[in-house]
């Protein structure tokens, strides 16, 4: 149950030593309007985010590093990309790349990863956010967000994992994860497993997404966002 | 913002930039900036990116992944005739960019397509940072327009050749359903309907679809008018009978035979059960052999008086006009013209030979020039000589004054024919220009010896000699010691690449043209003397330092190319430069005539549109390069 003690504390115990302006920039950001989720896929904008991790378990790995990119009108703008390394992990992932051997880190004062989470925050805005494997990455963005910051993001979130099958039904890559999606659609991958070149690629994903959804009736963030949920319900319940 | 992202994002996509043309030659800091300002944007199988619809174009497109289909529009002379399907590096709507309108072709994804797309003012930038860029901006619209010319020519040649076949069955022929009516009918009807139809005949019909007579306009006078036929009677009274029915399958040779062999104008067509589906008319028949070429030349080759040459020489200068809307390239043209120019010519020589009597005299029609040159357009004068061999020097005073009186004739009566007279008297009948083979010889080399302006001007005209009529034989040795004399003689060959390089093309240091050469006509280019003439002399040059006999400036070009070394890339640019600017020319005249003024050649800059403007500017730098190599050969 570390990783329930540890939402706790962090919602908790908001940022310590947060100074006046970086929580007046947190405030700013919480008082930003909500994107308007029934315009068109083409008039909004989406923020795509991939994380790296110490590992694949969110209980007890720990989130080096996060990339987002957004696709604003459905074009992406390489102005428009974000990417943050987290400082007080950095090294434990250079040295020692192997989470099995790694003690579980403790929680640490945040000093040197608030700015970075701020900045993040500033740069999505309320837009929605979209990931492969979603819930692996809200999580971690959520524990940082908990940890430095004392705040809940409160996005929703479009799984790619999720939309894609639904929307490509045929297609046999669904098994094979990202890799087997980005091959079936022959996306080039910049450095794979690299956090912003497989945000890059998931941007490039979602831009299929949006295309193939929007002929299929599925044409604002918001019928994306039902879409997904209505899979996920029929898969948990079946 | 982080900016290590953005970092990452730009070099990859340098990256994936510099594997294709033009961008892998593109300077370093024009290619960044040309990443860092373009977006990806991704379009679904079968979605349309951009066509004439959407307006100007706001985008360079780059292609990324994928493949995207390009249909041509439907404007021939200046669509984009780009390959049908583009791949991965492929640039799209750069003409479209360029003159800043709507593009002509429709672009459809194919299949999933990634692009990177470049807005429009920086793609402007883009072209200022990259002369690289520039360049391959500027050769691609070229690139465009020879594609969408020699797409034209092939339609033309196609065309010409679905004319010329006897050979099509009647089938193909017949184009609307015949017009028929019962036995019963009365002539009123009859010929109301034809009236009300436009029809020549009518065709009548029994009970079962068969013909069984046929009536023709020429009918209503001799059986119906003259002799006071009542309209009311049944038009089976005066119809002439069917002689002859042909199946569908049949060809045009045979509807033609048929005619031939019963006197008849009209030929029907029935299927298998013998009912009527079509009538071939003689005029039909004549239609499929087209009034073109053949009908002109064959006209003019039988024709007996100037009269029919007049028409004849009318029907080259409208053909030609047709070429050149048609949108023919330049070349062709102005070779047809003085083809057909020629065969009128000959035709009225030899019209003129039944009057003077040079029998047993060796001797050839020569003409210099454009007409030379195989290059007239359509705005021409004489330019023509004689050349004779006198084997008695007693007799060259009375042999000359024979040819001055037939010479005479001739330059009236090509003067008759639209060849204007020669206002420099550059003509047969001048007694300066009609000589012996050893006068023509002596004369050329004492211009080579002593190259003083004059000499080199005389080069510049009567060096292009080409022969006519007569013995070929005569220009051919006149040729050959022509260019003994010049071949060893650096000092002439020198003088008149000097003369060449007096005119350079009207290219700005800071404007695109120089325009205002001619206080007379400012802001316009003289497109003969700035434009053609740059390539024309340079090209007598080469070809008189390295043996080419050829007078064609194009064929001039490609063989001096071949032992100059100069690149067959090269070559094909000044061939396209030159041809440009005789083209520019043509259309020119063409459209002064059409407006009844004498065709110049001064040119508006400002008139073209952006691309002509930019093909037109290449073309001059094409000149240029000609005018440097004169310059580096002869140390001038």
């Amino acid at each position: 149950m570390t990783w329930f003690s540890r939402i706790f504390s962090g919602q908790q115990a908001p940022g310590q030593a947060l100074t006046a302006r970086q929580q007046q920039l947190i405030a700013g950001w919480q008082h930003l309007p909500e994107a308007d989720l029934r315009r068109s896929h083409y008039r909004c904008r989406y923020v795509v985010v991939d994380v790296e991790a110490t590992g694949s378990n969110v209980t007890s790995d720990r989130l080096c590093s996060i990339a987002a990119l957004a696709l604003v009108d459905g074009q992406i703008d390489f102005n428009d990309a974000f990417q943050l390394l987290l400082a007080d992990v950095e090294q434990g992932v250079d040295s020692a790349p192997s989470p099995a051997e790694q003690p579980t880190p403790e929680p640490t004062v945040a000093g040197p990863s608030v700015e970075p989470l701020i900045d993040f925050l500033q740069f999505v805005g309320k837009a929605p956010l979209v990931a492969y494997n979603a819930p692996f990455v809200a999580r971690m963005i959520d524990d940082a967000l908990a940890e430095h910051l004392g705040i809940k993001l409160g996005l929703p979130w479009i799984d790619l994992a999720w939309v894609l099958p639904d929307l490509f039904r045929d297609a046999n890559d669904a098994q094979g994860g990202l890799d087997g999606w980005l091959a079936h659609f022959g996306v080039d991958s910049i450095d794979r497993h690299n956090a912003l070149s497989d945000a890059f690629a998931s941007a490039q994903l979602l831009q299929i997404t949006i295309a193939y959804a929007a002929r299929k009736g599925f044409d604002t963030p918001a019928s994306l966002h039902a879409l997904e949920k209505a899979r996920r319900h029929l898969h948990q319940s079946g | 913002m982080s900016n290590s992202a953005t970092e990452i994002l730009v070099s990859a996509c340098i990256r994936f930039l510099q594997a294709y043309p033009p961008f892998d030659r593109m300077e370093g800091e024009a290619l960044r900036f040309l990443a860092e300002h373009v977006r990806l944007a991704h379009y679904p199988r079968s979605a349309l990116i951009l066509s004439s619809e959407m307006g100007v174009a706001r985008a360079l497109y780059i292609m990324q992944r994928g493949r995207v289909r390009v249909k041509a529009g439907a404007g021939l002379a200046h669509s984009e005739h780009s390959p049908t399907n583009l791949g991965p590096g492929q640039c799209f709507a750069i003409a479209a960019l360029m003159a800043q309108r709507p593009t002509s072709s429709a672009y459809t994804a194919a299949e999933d397509v990634f692009c990177y797309e470049l807005p429009a003012s920086d793609f402007f930038t883009l072209t200022q940072k990259s002369t690289v860029f520039n360049l391959f901006c500027t050769q691609y619209i070229a690139d465009l327009l020879k594609q969408s010319q020699q797409q034209l020519q092939l339609q033309l040649a196609q065309r010409a050749g679905e004319q010329r076949t006897m050979n099509s069955p009647l089938a193909s022929i017949v184009k609307r359903e015949p017009v028929a009516v019962g036995l019963a009918a009365s002539i009123r009807q009859v010929v109301e309907l034809m009236a009300a139809s436009h029809l020549g005949s009518m065709v009548i019909v029994d009970d079962l679809q068969q013909p069984v007579g046929i009536f023709t306009l020429s009918d209503v006078l001799k059986r119906i008018v003259l002799p006071g036929t009542s309209l009311d009677q049944p038009i089976s009274t005066v119809m002439s009978p069917v002689l002859q029915t042909l199946p569908m399958a049949a060809n045009a040779h045979d509807a033609a035979l048929a005619m031939a062999m019963h006197g008849i104008r009209h030929v029907l067509a029935v299927d298998e059960g013998g009912r009527l589906k079509g009538v071939i008319s003689e005029r039909d028949l004549f239609k499929l052999q087209g009034a073109g070429l053949r009908q002109i030349r064959h006209a003019i080759d039988a024709a007996s008086s100037l009269e029919v040459l007049q028409h004849a020489r009318a029907d080259v200068r409208q053909l030609s006009l047709t070429m050149l809307t048609e949108g023919v390239g330049a070349q062709e043209i102005t070779q047809f013209i003085s083809t057909l120019n020629d065969t009128v010519t000959r035709r009225i020589i030899e019209l003129n030979l039944d009057r003077h009597d040079l029998y047993g005299i060796d001797w050839a029609w020569l003409s210099f020039g454009s007409e030379g040159r195989d290059e007239q357009t359509f705005t021409t004068d004489q330019d023509n000589g004689i050349v004779y061999i006198c084997t008695d020097i007693m007799d060259r005073e009375l042999t000359q004054l024979r040819f001055l009186e037939f010479a005479r004739d001739v330059n009236a009566d090509l003067d008759q024919c639209g060849f204007p007279l020669c206002k420099g008297n550059i003509m047969a009948s001048n007694p300066d220009l009609c000589l012996t083979l050893e006068e023509w010889e002596e004369r050329f080399a004492r211009w080579v010896r002593t190259p003083e302006p004059q000499a080199l001007l005389n080069a510049t005209i009567f060096f292009d000699f080409r022969p006519l009529y007569g013995r070929f034989n005569l220009a051919h040795r006149l040729r050959l010691s022509l260019l003994r004399q010049t071949r060893g003689n650096p000092l002439f060959l020198r003088m008149l690449a000097q003369n060449a390089l007096a005119v350079s093309p009207p290219l700005g240091r800071i404007r695109d043209f120089v325009t205002g050469s001619d206080p007379d006509h400012p802001g316009t280019i003289d497109l003969k003397k700035y434009g053609v003439r740059l390539f024309t002399d340079a090209a007598r040059v080469f070809a008189l330092a390295h043996d080419v006999e050829a007078t064609n400036t194009v064929q001039r070009l490609k063989r001096a190319a071949a032992v100059m070394n100069i690149s067959s890339d090269d070559l094909a640019a000044s061939l396209e430069g030159f041809n440009f600017i005789q083209l520019l020319r043509l259309r020119h005249q063409h459209f002064e005539q059409e407006h009844g003024r004498a065709g110049d050649n001064l040119i508006r800059p400002e008139e073209l549109n952006e691309i002509e403007r930019r093909i037109l500017k290449e073309a001059f730098r094409q000149a240029r390069k000609l005018q440097a190599r004169l310059k580096l050969d002869y140390q001038l």
